[in-house]
């Protein structure tokens, strides 16, 4: 394949009809978090790009997050690996496997040198010089780095590439982290969750390819169309938070009637990510609505912070804050009250002192 | 009690003052409404029918206390440019002013009978230095939760870092929530100490944040901070 095929050249190719096309053009445009102004523009791109040529790792992880990307609806997961994307390595999707695969794996990065775009899933692991992760008969950190230098762009997918992953949970016995370290200046973009909302996962990626360049990110380089907005404020539940009403345990009345499942230990109020808008599975449901709390998957360090069923004041690595900074209080009070005790004996001698410094005083006069 | 001649000193202005007293109206407030917000108990609303707002007003209150707080210090910065009482910070680039701390402690340890006259003493500054410092961190992480309910704001680009650098917006939630309780002892710690110096020395300790003036019976070692002759 010398001459690069653009999205159009492989439908028509196929023999998919231009209605077709335009169709995916528009919902490739929704699903990227654009405005419809922006179609014109996706459909150039999408005329006249070629395809961008993807390799795609997978780390210290669980496959997970392709299990989710294969749910994706629209695009069909299998259109954007078919028809959108040129995949040229996937542990998981590939047909091929052992040397061949691997000798695939070179070629591309030498004929792609620059251009190609690497998706990771998966974290490095770093201990005992990476061991406890072998790709292809390599430490995955090796694998990555090679990948990496002639990457054009990286797309970390998952929590676990972006910070680690559950494997980073305390004691974290791998060192394993996320992969920003590994990847030199290469542009990043964080697409954490455990696993990404499919369409997160096909959006970002298709935002790439298309324009060539990365979403808006936000401070911790996430997408900003997908990671703008907590889940606590797009959550269908917020009325119920709003004027107190909440569930206390998972079988009382307030569960019954989809109250706000902040005592139950929601994280929905401090993560951000797309469930509470797009919802999963063509909007079908999502944590919340299906009656879990939010544990918070999308956010750095989530797995450190359980027991996900308690926030504050209970949770906290120190026990329960209110009842630690009450007991601060009480000794604090306790302590001021023996302090003026002893504080009223020492004016008493004080006095005295000076009193029989007085007295000395007119005795000499 | 035998009459002892005393001179009266102006120390604090206005503006520090009303501040003083709007901050002490603020924390209380923010303190009561942010344990609410934590774990809201006994609320109102038990069902859904009722039309309060319960949680919303509650954590509106706190963030009008928490706007309030943050524009009286206006109040504070101008009584600092224009009165020199006012300027409460510790003095650490004076050499005198570890042995007058070590001196201080000493008579609060119970180990001396009294200390040096002060009209503001070194442990003291120290102290505020530390609530400006746990106030300072209050704001910090309380905008921190606040803003990034829209990311692309102003608040949200200023304050984002925050939640990042504290390693996660559930952290932020966790410092915010402690060093209430930090503040909380240093209120009780504070208010004892006032109530204590009036009692050992009678130099209208607690009255001086009405009226402004301390009455002393010796000059007070820090006056050449008031006063430039002498
Ligand atoms: C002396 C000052 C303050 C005190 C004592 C205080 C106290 C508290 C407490 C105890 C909480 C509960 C923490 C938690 O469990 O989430 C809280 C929550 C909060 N505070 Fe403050 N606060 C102060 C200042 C501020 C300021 C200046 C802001 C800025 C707007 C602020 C905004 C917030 C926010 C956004 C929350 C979280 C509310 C929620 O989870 O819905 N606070 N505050
Ligand atoms: S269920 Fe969670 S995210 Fe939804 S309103 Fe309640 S606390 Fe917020």
């Amino acid at each position: 394949m010398d001459k690069r095929e653009s999205m159009w050249d492989v439908y028509l190719r196929k023999g998919i009809s231009r209605r077709s096309f335009l169709k995916g053009c528009a919902a490739l445009t929704a699903m990227m978090g654009l405005s419809t102004d922006m179609l014109s523009e996706v459909v150039e791109a999408a005329e006249a790009k070629p395809l961008p040529v993807v390799i795609w790792l997978h780390g210290h992880e669980c496959t997970g997050c392709d299990e989710s990307f294969l749910r994706s609806a629209s695009p069909l997961a299998s259109d954007v690996v078919l028809n959108n994307i040129d995949l040229e390595y996937s542990h998981v999707l590939s047909a091929g496997s052992g040397e061949p695969f691997e000798a695939h794996l070179e070629e591309t990065i030498q004929k792609y040198a620059g251009q190609y775009i690497l998706a990771v899933e998966g974290a490095v692991s770093t201990k005992d010089n990476g061991i406890y992760c072998m790709t292809g008969g390599k430490p995955f950190v090796q694998t990555l780095q090679r990948v990496a230098k002639g990457a054009a762009a990286v797309i970390a997918y998952g929590t676990c590439a972006t910070s680690g992953g559950i494997q980073a949970a305390n004691p974290n016995p791998t060192g394993s982290s996320g992969i920003s370290h590994f990847i030199g200046d290469k542009p990043l973009v964080n697409v954490p969750g455990c696993p990404p909302i499919p369409e997160v996962m096909t959006g970002v990626i298709m935002h790439v390819a298309l324009f060539g360049k990365l979403p808006p990110l936000d401070g911790d380089g996430r997408p900003k169309q997908f990671y703008g907005n907590r889940i606590h404020d797009t959550c269908y539940r917020r009325p119920f938070f709003d004027a107190g009403l909440f569930a206390e345990s998972y079988d009382d009345k307030g569960s019954k009637a989809g109250w706000c499942l902040y005592k139950l230990g929601c994280r929905g109020p401090e993560t951000y990510n797309s469930c509470g808008n797009m919802r999963w599975y063509q909007g079908m449901s999502y944590p919340i609505q299906s009656g879990a709390p939010c544990i918070g998957c999308s956010n750095a360090h989530f797995w450190d912070e359980a027991p996900f069923s308690k926030r504050l004041p209970e949770y906290g690595p120190l026990g329960d804050i209110d009842k630690i900074g009450a007991g601060l209080a009480v000794a604090t009070g306790v302590g001021v009250v023996a302090h003026g005790a002893l504080s009223t004996i020492q004016k008493k001698k004080r006095q005295e002192a000076e009193q029989a410094e007085h007295d000395e005083k007119q005795v000499k006069k | 009690m035998k009459e002892v001649p005393r001179r009266i000193y102006y120390l604090f202005s206005p503006f520090l003052r009303i501040f003083h007293w709007v901050m002490v109206a603020c924390i209380l407030t923010l303190f009561v409404t942010g344990l609410f917000i934590t774990k809201p108990v006994g609320l109102l609303a038990t069902d859904p029918t009722s039309t309060m707002l319960t949680m919303d007003m509650i954590r509106s209150i706190h963030f009008l206390a928490a706007f309030i707080f943050c524009a009286v210090f206006i109040l504070r910065i101008y009584g600092f440019i224009v009165n020199k009482g006012d300027r409460l910070f510790p003095r650490v680039w004076e050499g005198h002013f570890y042995s007058e701390t070590i001196e201080v402690a000493l008579h609060y340890m119970l180990l001396k009978p009294s200390h040096a006259p002060f009209l503001r003493n070194p442990l003291a500054r120290m102290s505020y230095a530390g609530l400006y410092a746990m106030v300072f961190v209050e704001i910090l992480t309380g905008f921190a939760m606040y803003f990034p309910t829209n990311m692309n704001s102003i608040g949200g680009t200023i304050f984002s870092w925050v939640n990042i650098a504290l390693g996660g917006e559930f952290m932020t939630h966790l410092v915010h929530h402690y060093v209430a309780w930090f503040i909380i002892v240093f209120v009780i710690g504070h208010v004892y100490m006032v109530v204590r110096a009036d009692f050992m020395e009678g130099e209208g300790e607690a009255s001086s944040m009405i009226s402004g003036i301390k009455i002393l019976e010796h000059v007070p070692k820090d006056v050449n901070e008031i006063e430039s002759r002498e």
